[in-house]
């Protein structure tokens, strides 16, 4: 059990290790900064900011750590950045292998198409826990190192319920990987549906006839710019987010199977 | 039961028709070669017996397990080594890094005795591989497993000729040790050396079946010498000699008859210089069975032998 998942983790070690240390490199950058800024002029700039704007860029309070933290990391970087590394990740997982005509060494297990298919995924999960837990740990560690404070529970809160907004993406890469032959293609189009699902939810907010468009993005069911800075969140949109995930888990998997490779 | 069933299998891609309705069997403990010019739709066929494709119609069962009923063909895939005809392997990693993913999925008793006749340089990444070197880690990986029924896709291609000839060997001995072995070529003198029966495939049809023997012996010799120009005359009249070409200084045929009669006819003549070779399989296909027409009018009777 687990060996094509064990396998495709160790050769997925290296990017995650070099996307781990990154993405650190750029908190430390952002936290850094907020020690040499004047929190209330920030606060300020966005009070005079339409409404909409904050939404979009995850700008409430921005002069508190949490509120930084918010609008500069999680809104940007952990909500765009890493949805459509997710995306792009996994778009390849099956296309590339069909494309390089590995899929045929693959198929020639004694292993059913549907295993393969979760197994090779389930190694999607190595930068997706690693990266919380560094990322969640280091982030802690350098507030502390500048000698503000912020609320354990609200960060550890905020990496958990990014799990399955970032699975959500991931499943998106993975249909697509099914669906389409060439892996490029797939790759492509995974970056895209996720930057427009992200771009939809931000851009109708404000537009109340559309308002339910919002409701297909990933994005409108993890805000952790709220989660961090008072702990907010709804339990159903983390459940949604699941249950859309293993839906889409589901088609790729039926639609994989059924597939001439 | 027959190790391979296929019964009247068809495979299309869209409106092109792959595989036309072919039927055959590879029984137990047989080498059997799959016989034809690229694009004849071989590849199809394996890759189909494999379950990569479904067929479009017809069906065929592989160690008795159905391809379409996904669970008993795994089952059976336990006891089935496959090696492509085009070798995707992680370019990243190491042949021993693929060695032991395949190990811990489908075992590897006998990767080690595999590894002393085809030398890979498993310690290296699969990027700086040679094709020979893919192809001998292919064939490791095929039998590794000590599976009862390997389907190979053109097993020798990128070989240099001292492996190929090794691979030869290698196939007859497995083929001694109760393995049966499918695998398919566009080259004759491969499948005259290892394999017991042959089925030929053009244009996605099955035009033949039978024993190399039986086909070598019809299939015949291709004779090109230069020669004097009453010599070619003279030559072209010999019992046996089909499909003469004459060109500058020589003549060239197909020998189909017997080898003295050839020896001494030319024995006679001023031969300035010859070549006796392997004719090319589109070659057999036009002398053993006649002209197209004739293909499609033989084709009933030859399928069922």
């Amino acid at each position: 059990m687990f060996e094509t998942t064990k396998y495709e983790m160790g050769r997925r070690i290296r990017g995650t290790a070099v996307l781990t240390v990154g993405v650190s490199a750029y908190v430390a950058f952002i936290v850094w900064y907020f020690s040499l800024l004047d929190p209330s002029a920030y606060a300020q700039i966005a009070e005079s900011l339409p409404p909409a704007m904050l939404d979009a860029f995850g700008m409430q309070s921005i002069g508190s750590i949490e509120g930084w933290l918010g609008g500069q990391i999680y809104t940007f970087l952990w909500l765009l950045g890493l949805g459509v590394y997710f995306a792009y990740a996994s778009a390849g997982v099956i296309a590339n292998d069909i494309e390089s005509d590995r899929m045929d060494l693959l198929l020639s297990f004694p292993v059913s198409r549907r295993r393969l298919l979760t197994e090779k995924f389930a190694s999607v999960l190595l930068p997706l826990v690693s990266l919380n837990v560094v990322v969640g740990a280091v982030t802690y560690g350098l507030v502390v190192a500048i000698g503000e404070t912020i609320d354990p529970m609200h960060l550890a809160a905020a990496h958990l319920l990014s799990i399955p907004y970032l699975l959500v993406c991931a499943a998106i890469g993975l249909v697509l990987s099914v669906v389409v032959d060439r892996a490029a293609i797939a790759e492509r189009a995974a970056i895209g549906l996720v930057f427009v699902l992200w771009l939809v939810e931000s851009a109708v907010g404000a537009a109340e006839d559309f308002a339910w468009i919002q409701n297909l993005s990933p994005t409108h069911y993890y805000a952790p710019t709220p989660i961090l800075v008072d702990g907010s969140y709804e339990l159903i949109d983390a459940a949604i987010l699941l249950a859309a995930f293993l839906g889409l888990l589901v088609v790729s998997q039926l639609l994989f199977q059924r597939r001439d490779i | 039961m027959a190790t391979i069933e296929v019964k009247d299998f068809t495979k299309e891609f869209g409106s092109v028709r792959a595989v036309d309705s072919i039927s055959f069997t590879v029984e137990s403990g047989e080498v059997f070669g799959f016989l034809g010019p690229n694009g004849a739709g071989k590849t199809t066929t394996i890759r189909s017996l494999l379950g990569l494709l479904e067929p479009t119609a017809g069906t065929a069962t592989v160690l008795g397990a159905d391809v379409h009923d996904e669970d008993a063909l795994i089952e059976a895939k336990r006891r089935i080594g496959y090696l492509p005809a085009h070798l995707g392997f992680d370019e990243e990693a190491t042949g021993a890094e693929v060695l032991d993913y395949h190990e811990s999925v489908k075992g590897g008793s006998r990767r080690d005795e595999l590894l002393e006749i085809f030398t890979p340089p498993v310690e290296r990444p699969i990027r700086e591989y040679s094709t020979g070197n893919k192809r001998m880690l292919g064939i490791v990986q095929a039998f590794m497993h000590d599976p009862d029924l390997v389907i190979m896709d053109e097993p020798t291609s990128g070989l240099d000729p001292l492996k190929q000839e090794e691979f030869n060997e290698f196939a007859r001995n497995e083929c001694e040790r109760g393995k049966t072995l499918f695998f398919s070529s566009h080259v004759l003198s491969e499948v005259r050396r290892v394999c017991d029966r042959v089925g030929i495939l053009r244009e996605g049809e099955l035009v033949g079946l039978e024993d190399v023997e039986t086909l070598l012996r019809q299939g015949g010799k291709r004779v090109r010498l230069q020669t004097t120009d009453d010599a070619r005359t003279d030559l072209e009249a010999i019992e046996g000699a089909l499909d003469v070409q004459t060109f500058a200084e020589g003549v060239q045929f197909i020998y189909t008859g017997e080898y003295n009669a050839l020896l001494r006819e030319l024995a006679t003549h001023d031969v300035r210089e010859i070549e006796i070779s392997e004719p090319p399989l589109e070659d057999i296909f036009m002398h053993y069975y006649g002209a197209t027409d004739a293909v499609e009018s033989d084709r009933e009777v030859r399928t069922d032998v």
